[in-house]
């Protein structure tokens, strides 16, 4: 058996895509984490805007070639990558996203800058095959979308809110500076993915000690709801997206008073963040996810 | 001796009223003032002076929801409605990054919103940066306030009143969300952050622990100059502080806030009359919302579950303050209550 893996892991060595993470925050750390372990993926190069900032020093401690040039540095010198992570925010992605895209690599946004086609990956996870920007929308978009995905297959709500609640330890400047993109954005995505027109979108920042976990409450108006029938559906999204995001979990399921109501915590899997972080590792799982099937459904003959 | 010349030296400081009656009293009903309460208030306000008539959704701009409540008329048509009848007073609005955003500012901007108070939890400032920045280049007078702010130190809270400064609040301050403090911590709190920025501070109280009136005295006396009080203490949990108490007592300190005296006995009268069945208590599940530190606003809600699932809403508050629930997270109630409820049954 151990010698079996050696194998696999020397195959998937020599095959690995080149990765590139734009973006050294709490999100860009963590996905470099995840990056290393992943058997497709090969970072070769972090971007950030400022060479002795706190990301770029520890991505270069951990041994990564980095660049302090920012986005549109990227490809000058002729190196190729076949996936950029972008884990700036939302207005540079507006910026350089044309650049990104022109490199021929597949763009992974993980910003809510609402440019790419947007992938929540237990949905619709193989649309990264056919476009080139794929957008990830958010952290509560890529936890209650699955959600919401399954219960509006079933309910035709007249009304859905989402109310996000994250610790403020795990949100990065990036993000305190994009949340009326969070809200847009996701508030779009849910549009989206249910067919359901009335949606709002809510986001807390919690300074409570120890820091809480991530969490996401869902409720919806609409008719019949039942709760034997809601919680059935929703333990099984749950598993779906345990698949690759472990710490997805179902905290509450009700209907009270003719309204549903679905709450979401998410822990994060270790790495570097701690357990409390799960809006970083819903978004960075996803990332991952994503990359992993375009990395499979690319043809060997196409690989470098 | 030295006491009785500080506080001649103080007499000749005048406190600003900030008065949230039509905003933070929204709370007491569900958010469901009509048109016609708002109208009749906001003409008694101005006809009392009183410097600045806050309106809105208890939450803010942008925060009518089930999490919080729906509101029965929408930002535009409680901003509209009290706009007409200003006409001395200043009128004001809330906004908390994360609920209301730059949209919403733009609407009350066109609905000719004279003050923005900006608010983030107690270690949130840097939420705030985009909004005030863009009240600053809007040319709005943009206040930033700490709520929840009995959540950290006195020390953190300065060092983000700084920071609100550095992005263009003209005024900051603290919330007592909780109705928590008692006057000893409300004068280190504010001592703290009149010693930190050079612009004037803020105090909002609530009344949970019957401390609002002497909490706001306590604020004056450390360095606050404006004080958020309202009409018969109309506002979320037990209610906030008093404004028509507060107004004589202050003068009686040596204050002066150039409201009216009759005029605001008059408007605070109108306001038991028109606004609410009834004015606030401090009621029992008030005392242990204010001693477990929780969003005094949760209590409309905790009532309704509490009722629902069978629990005792006292429980549900010790612990909402256990697990350090802030305003906005409501959602957390029905785990509480539900938890609570499987735990009597078993």
């Amino acid at each position: 058996m151990a010698d079996q893996n050696v194998v696999e892991d020397l195959d998937a060595e020599g095959s690995r895509l080149k990765v590139a993470v734009l973006g050294s925050g709490l999100i860009g750390l963590d996905l470099l984490a995840k990056i290393e372990r992943s058997k497709f993926l090969d970072c070769q190069l972090v971007v950030g805007r400022d060479e002795n900032g706190r990301g770029l020093r520890k991505a270069a401690s951990l041994g990564y070639q980095t660049s302090a040039g920012g986005a549109t540095s990227l490809g000058a010198d002729g190196q190729a990558f076949d996936i950029v992570f972008d884990a700036t925010n939302a207005m540079s992605h507006v910026e350089h996203h044309q650049h990104l895209e022109a490199l021929g690599a597949l763009v992974i946004d993980l910003t809510p800058s609402r440019i790419g086609h947007m992938i929540a990956p237990t949905v619709n996870g193989a649309d990264a095959l056919v476009h080139r920007n794929v957008s990830l929308i958010s952290c509560g978009g890529q936890t209650a979308i699955p959600i919401l995905h399954a219960l509006t297959r079933v309910y035709s709500p007249s009304y859905i809110e989402v109310v996000t609640t994250a610790a403020s330890l795990s949100v990065g400047r990036a993000s305190r500076l994009n949340l009326d993109e969070y809200i847009s954005t996701t508030q779009a995505a849910v549009r989206t993915f249910t067919g359901a027109s009335d949606v709002k979108v809510m986001l807390n920042i919690s300074p409570a000690q120890p820091p809480i976990t991530f969490r996401v409450a869902i409720s919806m108006i609409g008719d019949d709801f039942d709760v034997d029938v809601i919680r059935k559906h929703v333990t099984t999204v749950a598993e779906e997206v345990r698949t690759f995001a472990t710490g997805f979990d179902i905290a509450a399921c009700s209907v009270i008073d003719g309204k549903a109501f679905v709450a979401v915590e998410v822990k994060a899997s270790g790495d570097l963040i701690p357990h409390y972080s799960g809006n970083l590792d819903i978004i960075n799982s996803a990332a991952i996810y994503v990359a992993e099937q375009y990395a499979a459904g690319r043809a060997p003959a196409e690989r470098p | 001796m030295n006491e009785g010349k500080q506080e001649s030296a103080a007499a000749a400081r005048p406190v600003t009223i900030y008065d949230p009656t039509l905003r933070d009293g929204h709370h007491a009903v569900r958010h469901q003032l009509n048109r016609d309460q708002l109208r009749r208030y906001a003409a008694a306000a101005d006809a009392a002076r009183i410097p600045v008539v806050e309106v809105g959704h208890g939450n803010g701009l942008g925060a009518s929801s089930l999490q919080v409540g729906r509101a029965a008329l929408t930002d535009d048509e409680m901003l509209s409605t009290v706009r007409e009848q200003l006409t001395h007073s200043k009128m004001g609005a809330f906004l908390l990054p994360g609920w209301g955003t730059i949209h919403d500012l733009k609407e009350a901007i066109n609905h000719g919103v004279d003050v923005v108070r900006v608010g983030a939890h107690c270690t949130e400032s840097d939420t705030m940066e985009r909004y005030l920045d863009f009240l600053r280049i809007s040319d709005i007078e943009a206040q930033g306030v700490l709520v929840m702010s009995h959540m950290t130190t006195p020390e953190r809270l300065a060092e983000e009143c700084r920071q609100m400064v550095g992005f263009g609040a003209s005024a900051v301050g603290i919330m007592d969300s909780a109705g928590h403090y008692l006057p000893e911590d409300v004068s280190e709190r504010i001592a703290a952050i009149a010693g930190a920025v050079d612009v004037p501070v803020i105090f909002h109280g609530h009344n949970n622990l019957g401390m609002s009136v002497a909490n706001s005295i306590a604020a004056v006396r450390a360095g606050a100059t404006i004080i958020d009080s309202c009409a018969r203490g109309f506002g979320a949990g037990a209610g906030n502080t008093q404004l028509e108490v507060l107004v004589p007592v202050l003068e009686r300190y040596g204050y002066s806030t150039d409201v009216d005296l009759y005029a605001l006995l008059d408007a605070a009268d109108l306001a038991e009359r028109e606004l609410m069945p009834k004015p606030p208590t401090i009621d029992s599940v008030s005392i242990v919302s204010g001693l477990a530190g929780v969003f005094s606003g949760f209590k409309a809600r905790v009532f309704d579950i509490a009722n629902e699932l069978q629990v005792d809403p006292r429980d549900i508050f010790f612990e909402l303050g256990r697990r350090q629930a802030v305003a906005g997270q409501e959602d957390l109630i029905i785990d509480v209550a539900l938890d609570l409820s499987k735990r009597t049954a078993s």
